[in-house]
């Protein structure tokens, strides 16, 4: 009877059971979702990744600042996002110098990594090391890797020849990280270096996984899903579509706010807003200022965002047979309303800035400098003394590369014109036509950004004798050289702050080498119920501080 | 025969070598991958460092040797942007195109064929004229006009379908009507004309007058007789199924090959430019080549020509 009985029983329990069984193997998901009430998000943006990877080593661009900064990719030293972009402390807790060219970092303790392991210096020293920086012949080889019969991008651990050579230009006096225990490290310099702190807080200088390096198969996958220790992970990335993400909740920072979010690449404008309006994006990125007003039409959306460490400027030939003369180029900039620029197409929402500086250079950055004025009787009277006749100027011009590009040099010749300057646009398809060397190169546009908390990241870097501008040929001047080098290498900070200004006399006044017109802006469009704040730069910050905010 | 298709197939290979020489041509002296790779803000040090690696520097009828060795070889070559293998990278999207392309084709031919012999089967009837009217229209709105024009209905006002993306089946609407629009209207007026042409032939009106229902006399006579236009115009569409929707693939941010040589030529990423141009060429030649077979096969005249040219 009882076996009876219980075997009756049995098996009613167990056609329940059955009945149940899809119902159960539902209720952990549902549980779990109903534990993650975190919200998921989608972002149009125009391009996720120009190299297709995340790896800031070789992606050094403003759209992968956007989605890999703050959100995947940390480093010893990060900036202050909600504030002005100052040096902050991040996966180092303190950082003290030893010398002028050894500093000695305290790391985060309980910081983890994608992979669970916790960071300490072994991970830094990684970074900075042989394998993922700067290629088997260390820092500095000068040495040139030619793709042969396989490919150093595709198959093994071999770096593309750019990374060491981002590496080298970005840490040019490096030589290795002495580690002193689990949790502490020197950054350990040939050379005498003030900037080192500002060194390592641009991008480039992020820390990655060890292990998690030593386990991907190839540095390509590496490069598309690297082991960080951010508040999100990778979950999926679609080279020319897609990057998702999702929380890394054991985040140092705390939990992250957001679920998953989606890069999704839209590269038309207009489909971007029409997605927006829709409802299938949270966010559109990279909208131009023409736009802003037809979005914010809609009382359920809004356009946030404004400057960004990049200024827009104005580049010289100095070799060109009209601009020889500085008082000639001198001319262009006091021929420029940059105000009336601003208002008219920027619709007075980015900045004409102190010259190519930032707030976040410190002490070195000179707040009573400017650009120069306005004044069109003196640009007249410079191109009288210069005997400029009015010879032709060319202005090599691309479509639009730069947001506002066209309708700028439109006016900008415009004003020129006004007083006396024939400048005449032509326009070129891409880069190579513009920076091409021939006679007929004289103006042309570009932007400098400003990569850490120093003059060397932009007056140097850019317009110094290993920048692009003299590079190219486009200018050299023996003072502003000798200067560039003092710059680099002084650690007399009081000396270098007079070098500073004194390079800034030459290149935006006596010889000039470029003009700053504006600084440079983002917008991006989002729907009015969502509580988050801008940058003052590409990066999207979805950390807790900033969601909700 | 097969001297027919033996001319036909060296005209092919000349056709191709003339493509990819032109291209090659073309990308490499209209600008510099490295700088379109790299970005013009990258360190003078990485881009002088990426013209060495993948031998930028070298002499151009140098590259030129080299690359067309290698694809003599079967080596199309790889991405300089990450890489990767040129053939691969195209043959990953040529499904999303082909998940577009198709099915405008569909579109296309059911709705455009018919139209068009209705069409001319009711000559300067209302029904005519509204055909007419559509297909102008449908072949003068370019496709991004009209992509924008249904977001702008079907996606922001009405919300019935997504803007843009390929995450499920509903994604691919807007496009393949997109798509599938120009070339109907492409299709009905071309068979239209070719109707018309026909049904003006003296053999038509001895057939009538003979006595042949007008159904039998369109089916037997009329229809074959147009096709063969018609089937020149479907032979270019067919040919244009791999590369035939860069336009659309942007506007509706599609993945598949047309973005991919966007971005390629944009970059000057020539393995893969090349990679796509030799598919699109392949597809054409193709194409083309069975419709020169199908011409044979319409009309009884061109068949016996060949023939009596072969003998």
């Amino acid at each position: 009877m009882d076996h009876s009985g219980k075997g009756h029983r049995m098996t009613r329990i167990n056609r329940r059971a059955l009945l149940a069984a899809p119902a159960l193997a539902v209720l952990p998901r549902v549980a779990l979702a109903q534990a993650d009430q975190r919200p998921s998000i989608t972002i149009a943006v125009q391009k996720v990744s120009n190299s297709n990877t995340l790896e800031p080593l070789r992606e050094q661009s403003n759209v992968g600042e956007r989605v890999f900064l703050t959100s995947m990719w940390e480093g010893l030293l990060g900036r202050d996002y909600s504030s002005q972009l100052e040096t902050i402390p991040m996966l180092a807790v303190e950082n003290r110098r030893i010398s002028d060219s050894v500093v000695e970092f305290k790391l985060r303790p309980g910081v983890k990594f994608h992979n669970g392991d916790e960071l300490t210096a072994e991970d830094v020293a990684f970074s900075f090391g042989n394998d993922r920086m700067f290629g088997p012949n260390g820092p500095n080889s000068g040495s040139t890797i030619r793709v042969g019969e396989t490919n150093p991008t595709n198959s093994g651990k071999e770096l593309p020849v750019e990374v060491p050579a981002v590496a080298n230009r970005s840490f040019p006096g490096f030589e290795k990280i002495e580690i002193i225990d689990r949790h502490t490290l020197r950054w350990i310099n040939r050379t005498p270096d003030v900037t080192l702190e500002g060194r390592l807080a641009r991008i480039g200088s992020e820390i990655g996984s060890r292990r998690g390096f030593a386990e991907a198969a190839s540095w390509l996958d590496w490069s598309r899903k690297p082991v960080t220790t951010g508040p999100y992970k990778v979950a999926e990335f679609r080279p020319d579509q897609s990057l998702t993400l999702v929380a890394h909740d054991e985040y140092w920072g705390g939990r992250p706010p957001i679920r998953q979010i989606r890069f999704v690449e839209v590269p038309e404008v207009s489909s971007r807003v029409n997605g927006l309006l829709s409802g299938e994006y949270h966010f559109a990125c990279d909208i131009p200022p023409d736009q802003i007003t037809g979005i914010e039409r809609n009382a359920a959306f809004e356009v946030v965002g404004g400057t960004i460490p990049n200024h827009r400027i104005t580049v010289f030939d100095k070799n060109h047979a009209q601009l020889r003369n500085p008082l000639v180029r001198r001319a262009f900039t006091h021929a420029i309303d940059r105000q009336a620029i601003v208002d008219s197409l920027w619709a007075g929402r980015t900045e004409i800035p102190k010259g190519l500086q930032w707030s976040f250079y410190g002490d070195m950055f000179i707040a009573d400098w400017s650009v120069p004025n306005f004044d069109p009787a003196e640009a007249r009277r410079l191109l009288r003394e210069a005997n400029y006749r009015g010879e032709p100027i060319p202005y090599r011009l691309l479509n639009n590369y730069y947001t506002n590009q066209v309708g700028t040099a439109q006016i900008l010749v415009e004003m020129w014109r006004q007083v006396g300057l024939n400048v005449q646009i032509e326009m070129k398809e891409n880069w190579s036509q513009i920076l091409e060397r021939s006679p007929t190169r004289a103006v042309r546009d570009w932007s400098n950004s400003g990569l850490f908390s120093d003059p060397v990241s932009s007056l140097v870097n850019q317009h110094g004798p290993n920048g692009q501008q003299q590079q190219v040929g486009e200018y050299a001047n023996e003072e502003f050289n000798r200067l560039s080098s003092e710059l680099e290498t002084s650690t007399d900070r009081a000396r270098r702050r007079v070098v500073f200004q004194r390079m800034l006399v030459i290149a935006e006044r006596e010889d000039p080498a470029y003009t700053v017109l504006h600084q440079n802006a983002t917008f991006t469009a989002k729907r009015k119920d969502i509580r988050w704040k801008a940058a003052p730069a590409f990066a999207m910050d979805f950390r807790a501080q900033n969601w909700g905010a | 025969m097969l001297r027919f298709l033996a001319t036909r197939l060296a005209r092919a290979l000349i056709t191709i070598v003339m493509v990819v020489t032109f291209a090659f041509v073309v990308l490499r002296l209209s600008g510099d991958p490295a700088l379109l790779i790299m970005s013009v803000d990258a360190p003078p040090e990485a881009i002088a460092a990426f013209r060495a690696s993948w031998g930028l520097d070298d002499p151009l009828w140098q590259q030129y040797l080299k690359y067309f060795t290698a694809i003599l070889h079967g080596d199309l070559g790889r991405s300089m942007r990450d890489g990767r293998d040129a053939i691969a990278l195209v043959a990953e999207r040529i499904p999303a195109t082909l998940a577009l392309t198709l099915p405008a084709l569909a579109i296309k031919l059911s709705i455009g064929i018919p139209s068009g012999i209705y069409a001319a089967l009711h000559r300067n009837s209302l029904t005519d004229r509204v055909v007419m009217g559509l297909a102008v229209l449908g072949f003068t709105v370019p496709s991004f006009v009209l992509g924008l024009l249904l977001v702008l209905v079907f996606a922001v006002q009405l919300g019935w379908l997504p803007s843009g993306g390929q995450d499920s089946w509903r994604h691919a609407i807007l496009p393949v009507i997109t798509l599938g629009a120009g070339g109907a209207a492409v299709l009905a007026r071309f068979t239209r004309s070719a109707m018309l042409e026909v049904l003006g032939q003296p053999y038509i009106r001895t057939a009538s007058a003979k006595g042949v229902p007008w159904r039998a006399v369109v089916r037997n006579h009329a229809l074959p007789n147009a096709a063969i236009p018609t089937v020149t115009i479907i032979g270019f569409m067919v040919g244009s199924l791999i590369a035939g929707a860069v336009v659309v693939e942007s506007v509706f941010s599609w993945p598949g090959v047309g973005r991919l040589l966007v971005v390629a030529v944009a970059n000057r990423d020539l393995a893969v430019v090349q990679c796509i141009l030799l598919l699109v060429a392949g597809t054409m030649v193709a194409s083309n080549l069975v419709v020169d077979l199908l011409y044979g096969a319409l009309d009884p005249r061109l068949r016996q020509a060949r023939a009596g040219g072969a003998a």
